[in-house]
């Protein structure tokens, strides 16, 4: 079966008062159907540019400069905008990281869920009220309080709320963007559990963006870590954060604490990310690498299969576990 | 405490704020408050490092302003190295305000953005008094001390010219540049990036080994207080619901409350378990708590005498403090 999502060799450009960013540098992704897939990494590393290029809302001075974005078999880049917009409609939809700025402050939720039902999914009125309960249900929130204004919600209510009507037109592709980053610890439990839900009951896919490890770990069946424009590793949840092959990956890990188990001492990746106006040659992470020799700082890593699924764009990809040793030691990263 | 006397001292301490009120609630003439924090006793001794974790709403950044005097309490009394805060003024003030320091959560928000790090890290040496000469010294013990080493580099740079983690660091120089001896940090690092963040953490860690200041952090955040602090208090709705050495409050909570919020923060690895949380829903009503344990109507444990009677910290282990009616 063909993937639900399929981005090859995709180059995003800011125009800025410095030259030309390049904030997605050549992006190969590859979403199936009802995966969940966690796109982590520090900021500044093209991670929301990549989310709203997927979703086709580049900021003005934004604009995609090669590549392709293929979703179901359509090269979206290749669409007229109209058609674009069309079809981006239909398939898929967004969860901010503040549900605010999905929810209307002076609509009762059932309106603002009717006016996508209605207006664009060509629902009746009945109809739409009966599929508002339905996407209300399935996201932990009781049918009664669609009569609610969003205010009157709690943080996490609203953010669910925000799912509801993200879910409203039956997307192929949700595409979330630090949803739980600004909730209490409980609250965003429920909310990852809603997300969780998606993916197994409803089989929708989902490209999740965090920078919190964490996160990916409980929710995530695929993991995209992106650095510097890039996809530096790419594989199974499961396969990539117990045996990372990307030293990029590996500083996060170490700079991640576990609330439980053994007291640990975290090593922070020193540095920062390049600055994507005038990023290094050879790999991008060979600034801030532990491991890096010469090969590093002269060509780009192409990404190499490790496993079954599992990639990684580093040199040193097939010595990953000693790597690994040396990487989980503290002194490594000084 | 083992005979040491405490730095900082907290009893029956309260502070309400009005809300806003319906017209109903206007015609009545009733005033009704958020009761932030209801009732706290609380002593931190010296050089020791707490971490105050609760929700959003559970009182703990009115604690942490409580305990700076940037507000008033509305009831109960604290003291500052015996001194009680409350009648403190004039040099004593003073005095106060150079050994107490706050760091701020955001530090885009926290300094002038048009100062340079000197400036900006000289601030409060200023208002204390301290003698010019020494200004130049005493800047950079601070920064090297949160290893902005060669401080050179540094000083003339201006925010916008430093990332986030710099940025901290010299937001944390800044309150220690007057040397304090008691440290309040509101969610320290929660802006932070993931790497930054560990640098920072680790600094936190080094401050505590090496200055023996006393230090609060508040935090929503349990992974950030078991990596810096040795003694956990855990809020609720204005209560302290836990109080213990962060070890035995991480590895055996004995509220039902702190049992949800270990389990309820995920870990960075795939086999953990999703499975569903004891406690549902969110915080409840501030401004009318529930009468008796105010998590019974989220605690699935609850039973008769947690609606009538409010559970008292009680001790389920050696210096470790629990407001639960399960344990007793």
């Amino acid at each position: 079966m063909t993937a639900l999502l399929d981005v090859s060799g995709l180059v995003v450009t800011y125009r800025t008062a410095r030259g030309v960013a390049r904030a997605v540098d050549g992006v190969d992704l590859v979403v199936p159907h009802g995966a969940m897939l966690g796109l982590v990494g520090e900021s500044g590393c093209g991670k929301t540019t990549l989310a709203r290029a997927l979703m086709g809302v580049l900021p003005g001075n934004a604009r995609i400069a090669a590549g392709r974005v293929v979703l179901d078999g359509t090269d979206l880049v290749a669409l007229s905008p109209t058609a674009r917009r069309d079809k981006l409609w239909r398939e898929v939809s967004f969860v901010p990281q503040s549900a605010m700025n999905s929810l209307d402050p002076v609509y009762r939720l059932r309106s603002q869920l009717r006016e996508v039902l209605v207006g664009r999914g060509g629902l009746s009125r009945a109809e739409a009220d009966v599929r508002a309960d339905t996407l209300f249900r399935a996201v932990g929130l009781n049918p009664d309080r669609l009569a609610d204004y969003p205010h009157q919600f709690s943080g996490g209510m609203r953010q669910r709320a925000a799912i509801a009507l993200a879910l409203a037109l039956s997307p192929k592709l949700v595409i979330a963007d630090e949803p739980v980053t600004a909730l209490d610890v409980i609250v965003q439990r429920q909310v990852l559990d809603t997300f969780r839900r998606l993916g197994e009951g409803m089989r929708v896919a989902t490209v999740f963006v965090t920078h919190d490890i964490s996160v990916v770990a409980y929710l995530c069946s695929l993991v995209a870590v992106m650095y510097a424009g890039r996809i530096v590793e790419y594989g199974p949840a499961d396969d990539v954060l117990a045996r990372p092959a990307h030293p990029y990956t590996m500083g996060l890990m170490n700079a991640f604490p576990d609330l439980v188990g053994p007291e640990q001492t975290l090593a922070p990746i020193q540095g920062s990310p390049p600055d994507l106006h005038d990023p290094p040659p050879g790999c991008r992470f060979a600034p801030r690498c532990p491991f890096a020799f010469d090969l590093c700082r002269e060509s780009d890593p192409a990404r190499t299969t490790i496993s079954e699924g599992h990639d990684a764009a580093c040199h040193l990809a097939l010595d990953a576990p000693a790597l690994r040793a040396r990487a989980a030691m503290a002194e490594t990263w000084i | 405490m083992g005979g040491v006397k405490p730095l900082v001292v907290a009893s029956a301490l309260h502070k309400a704020f009005p809300t806003s009120r319906t017209l109903r609630q206007i015609l009545r003439g009733q005033r009704p408050v958020v009761h932030a924090v209801d009732g706290v006793d609380l002593a931190l001794a010296p050089g020791q490092s707490v971490g105050l974790v609760g929700e959003s709403g559970s009182g703990k950044t009115t604690m942490g302003r409580l305990l700076l005097k940037l507000t008033e309490p509305t009831s109960g009394t604290i003291t500052f190295g015996g001194e009680r805060m409350a009648t403190l003024s004039g040099n004593r003030l003073r005095r106060f305000r150079q050994q107490a320091q706050l760091v701020f959560q955001n530090p885009f928000d926290a300094i002038n953005p048009r100062f340079n790090v000197r400036r900006t890290v000289a601030e409060p040496l200023v208002n204390t008094g301290v003698p010019r000469a020494e200004h130049a010294a005493r800047i950079e013990e601070a920064l090297r001390r949160v290893h902005l080493g060669d401080p050179a580099r540094w000083l003339d740079k201006v925010p916008r010219e430093l990332s986030g983690g710099q940025l901290q660091r010299v937001v944390l120089a800044r309150a220690l540049v007057v040397r304090p001896v008691f440290l309040v940090a509101d969610e320290p690092v929660s802006m932070l990036d993931v790497s930054v963040r560990a640098g920072i953490l680790n600094l936190m860690r080094e401050l505590r080994a090496e200055l023996g200041l006393t230090a609060l952090y508040i935090s929503h955040d349990l992974t950030l207080v078991r990596y810096v602090c040795e003694r956990t208090l855990v809020m609720y709705l204005g209560k302290i619901v836990e109080d213990g050495p962060t070890d035995a409050v991480v590895t055996e909570p004995g509220h039902p409350y702190t049992r949800a919020l270990i389990q309820a923060v995920p870990r960075p690895r795939t086999d953990q378990s999703r499975a569903e949380l004891p406690i549902s829903g969110g915080l409840g009503d501030p401004v009318n708590p529930p009468s008796g344990c105010r998590l019974r109507d989220r605690c699935p444990h609850a039973f008769a005498r947690c609606k009538e009677q409010e559970p008292p910290l009680r001790e389920i282990a050696p210096g470790h403090l629990a407001a639960c009616h399960l344990h007793g």
